[in-house]
């Protein structure tokens, strides 16, 4: 048996470690796109406390609502005041949570088999990558493993408590992404598989009913803007059909091939940086064998799992690296099962430090030396460091014409609404062609408007240029006659 | 009297140019394979430079011009490159391709070529990176004798419009890099070595050179 210290100590210094690696330096990268689009929607909810489900271009509404308690403790209250360090806490800290539950959830493999699951994910260059991302994913995986550990404390313990948590835990999945069905049913038929036995409840019906009721209250609560706009959960439901449309209606521009999640996890060179996490993957591979040799029905239920997963996320040609965090819970699980299986303590903890140690080394190219950089796989369509340089551009335009309007014409301008947040609405204007009148304080065109955006001007400008992302190039007009 | 003196200091002049124009030669340069190989989306790249059709015009360099910095040493303010060599900017392979470049860290960051001996550099060729369309920032090409840049500086072109690299405010335009490479008028500056600056690029804050050729005659 282990002394609660020996349990709680090492857990705790996973934990911490883990927090540090999502939380250091969160303001290092750039927005991305979509970063910068969900921020200032936060930043409506924030101002104004306005909130409406778009069901055709958005994820669930969690993310939003979880943020904004954040917002209010450090201060900001307005969108003009939000910082990327501020968005991205939401995704860092249920990325430490998601840590501690699958510490839990690892529970049947021992106590150091769960630690080192739980250290795997915490070092987990994808983990750690989309922890600091404000999107949608890491509270989706963390609600994901909230369901299971609950799911299965009422599975063994039969009591009523654990059923409503996990049904609210659904809740929120399915108020995080729509499609958090397949998280749930790919673990639901994997434990099928494995499990024969009934939970321990008498009354099962009642229980999923419990449950079925949680799920669906918490959701409704989360799409409604709790009680404010009811359409909100009509909308939740014709997600599906937008969803459906968009997969049935030609090339989103992110198809790839079957093997995309698995080549995120084995091997590649890309303009002289190395990316691997062989080390990791090896040792899921061979968890799963230990799994099917030993019939460890615990290990046979995250091999399945994890099978079950990869093969839905990677049907689809849809594919995004950012899916790839909901792989990792599972590789850690069955990482952990092969560590346990090998014959000494001490060989166990000595691949497991290795493989720590070279995913660690993974982390820290992809989370704080390359973090937009093209070749990192993780930053997928990632902003150029150049749209920083927006805001001092934009407010030293105004300061010298407070009059004078800052004009975005490009058929793609995000993330730069965020960059340009401290701006007053009426000074700050996007169109994606040329308007009749192109002259401005500050003129921002992409390299495809500005031939025609130049032969509108009417002043003298001088020009520059700013990076909007890899490969897509604006150029900056600014007055001559506001030069320095 | 007078008009027949001023007529043949005319002629004089005049066969002077012609006898220096028929010292010139257009610079040759060879070119790598044009690598714009995805470029995510169909875009009609503006140059801040007046567009420009056709083939570059020729660049008219005295003869027996070289190239004078083929294997020469190089030297930079980012002496541990992670990615690359500092030897690729002399090595002759242009290509672009993984392997082939060197990469300096973020900030301003220069190189510099030690050409062996005070030289008279008609023409520097640069390529930094041309697989995508990049621009790079606050470049700024120097000659000197002085190896430390500190004296006697000739600046062959210099786009820091900001001043932010603290050399002194540009003025020429900014330019997308492609597999032609950026050829500069060196005029014919003095001096033994180059340095070129740079100041990350529209896609990161990274410094990369595949090649830089320097042209020129040593001087006698």
């Amino acid at each position: 048996m282990f002394a609660p210290s020996s349990r709680w100590l090492p857990i705790a210094f996973v934990a911490l470690a883990a927090l540090w690696l999502r939380t250091h330096d969160l303001a290092r990268r750039p927005m991305h796109a979509d970063e910068a689009n969900q921020a200032v929607k936060l930043g409506e909810l924030l101002e104004h406390g306005r909130y409406a489900f778009d069901p055709r271009d958005h994820h669930g509404p969690t993310l939003y609502y979880f943020a904004v308690p954040v917002a209010w403790l450090r201060g900001e209250t307005t969108l003009a005041a939000l910082t990327e360090t501020t968005v991205r806490l939401v995704p860092a800290v249920a990325g430490t949570l998601g840590i501690l539950l699958l510490f839990a959830l690892a529970a049947p493999l021992g106590c150091w088999p769960a630690l080192a699951a739980a250290a795997l994910m915490a070092v987990a260059p994808a983990s750690v990558y989309y922890s600091r991302y404000f999107i949608q994913e890491t509270l989706l995986v963390t609600f994901t493993l909230a369901l299971l550990v609950c799911a299965r404390r009422w599975w063994v313990t039969g009591r009523t408590a654990w059923v409503v948590a996990a049904g609210a835990c659904a809740g929120l999945m399915q108020a995080t992404k729509a499609s958090a069905p397949l998280f749930a049913a790919a673990a639901l038929v994997a434990l099928l598989l494995v499990h024969r036995a009934r939970p321990v409840t008498p009354r099962l019906a009642r229980d999923l009913t419990l449950a079925f009721t949680a799920a669906v209250l918490v959701a409704a609560l989360f799409y409604s803007s709790f009680g404010t706009h009811l359409s909100g959960i009509r909308d939740a439901v014709a997600t599906y059909t937008h969803a459906s449309g968009r997969a049935t209606t030609g090339a989103s521009g992110h198809e790839k091939p079957f093997w995309y999640y698995l080549s995120l996890f084995g091997w590649q060179r890309a303009g002289g940086l190395l990316w691997q996490q062989l080390a990791f993957s090896l040792l899921a591979l061979a968890g799963a064998i230990v799994a099917y040799a030993t019939r460890q029905k615990f290990l046979r239920w995250a091999a399945l799992f994890a099978l079950f997963l990869l093969v839905a996320l990677s049907l689809p040609p849809y594919k995004t690296p950012w899916h790839a965090v909901h792989l990792v819970p599972c590789f850690a699980l069955l990482a952990a099962g092969a560590l346990a299986a090998l014959p000494t303590r001490g060989l166990s903890l000595a691949v497991a430090g290795c493989a720590l140690a070279l995913q660690l080394t993974q982390t820290n190219l992809a989370v704080f030396l390359r973090p937009a950089d093209a070749r990192n796989p993780f930053a997928y369509v990632h902003s150029s460091p150049d749209v920083r340089k927006l805001r001092e551009l934009a407010e030293a335009a105004l300061a010298r014409q407070p009059a004078g309007i800052i004009r975005v014409i490009s058929e793609e301008y995000w993330p730069l609404p965020w960059y340009l947040r401290t701006v007053p609405a009426t000074s700050v204007g996007y169109w994606p062609a040329p308007p009749a009148a192109c002259d401005g304080a500050l003129v921002i065109a992409s390299a495809a408007q500005a031939v025609a955006v130049r032969a509108r001007l009417r002043g003298d400008y001088h020009e520059s240029y700013l990076g909007l992302r890899p490969g897509f190039l604006c150029v900056v007009f600014t007055p001559v006659s506001a030069l320095p | 009297m007078k008009r027949s003196r001023l007529s043949l200091l005319l002629s004089l002049v005049a066969l002077t140019s012609a006898v220096q124009a028929a010292d010139q030669v257009p610079l040759k340069l060879e070119l790598p394979k044009p690598l714009f190989a995805g470029t995510p989306r169909p875009i009609s790249l503006p140059n801040l430079e007046k567009p420009r059709t056709g083939k570059r015009p020729d660049l008219m360099v005295p003869a027996g011009t070289v190239n004078l910095s083929k294997g020469k040493t190089v030297t930079s303010s980012d002496s541990l490159p992670v990615i690359g060599e500092l030897a690729f900017l002399t090595d002759g392979d242009k290509s672009g391709t993984d392997g082939t470049y060197v990469e300096l860290g973020p900030t301003p960051q220069w190189v510099q070529i030690d050409l062996g001996a005070s030289a008279k550099v008609a023409a520097i060729a640069v390529w930094h990176f041309h697989s995508q369309a990049r621009v790079y920032h606050d470049v700024v090409v120097q000659v000197s004798n002085d190896k430390d840049f500190k004296t006697g500086v000739t600046t062959v072109y210099n786009n820091d419009d900001d001043n932010s690299s603290k050399l002194g405010k540009g003025k020429d335009l900014a330019y997308i890099e492609n597999f032609e490479g950026r050829l500069f008028d060196a005029k014919g500056a003095a001096g033994r070595y180059v340095r070129l600056y740079s100041n990350g690029n529209t896609s990161d804050e990274l410094n990369h050179y595949c090649e830089v050729e320097v042209h020129g005659t040593i001087a006698k």
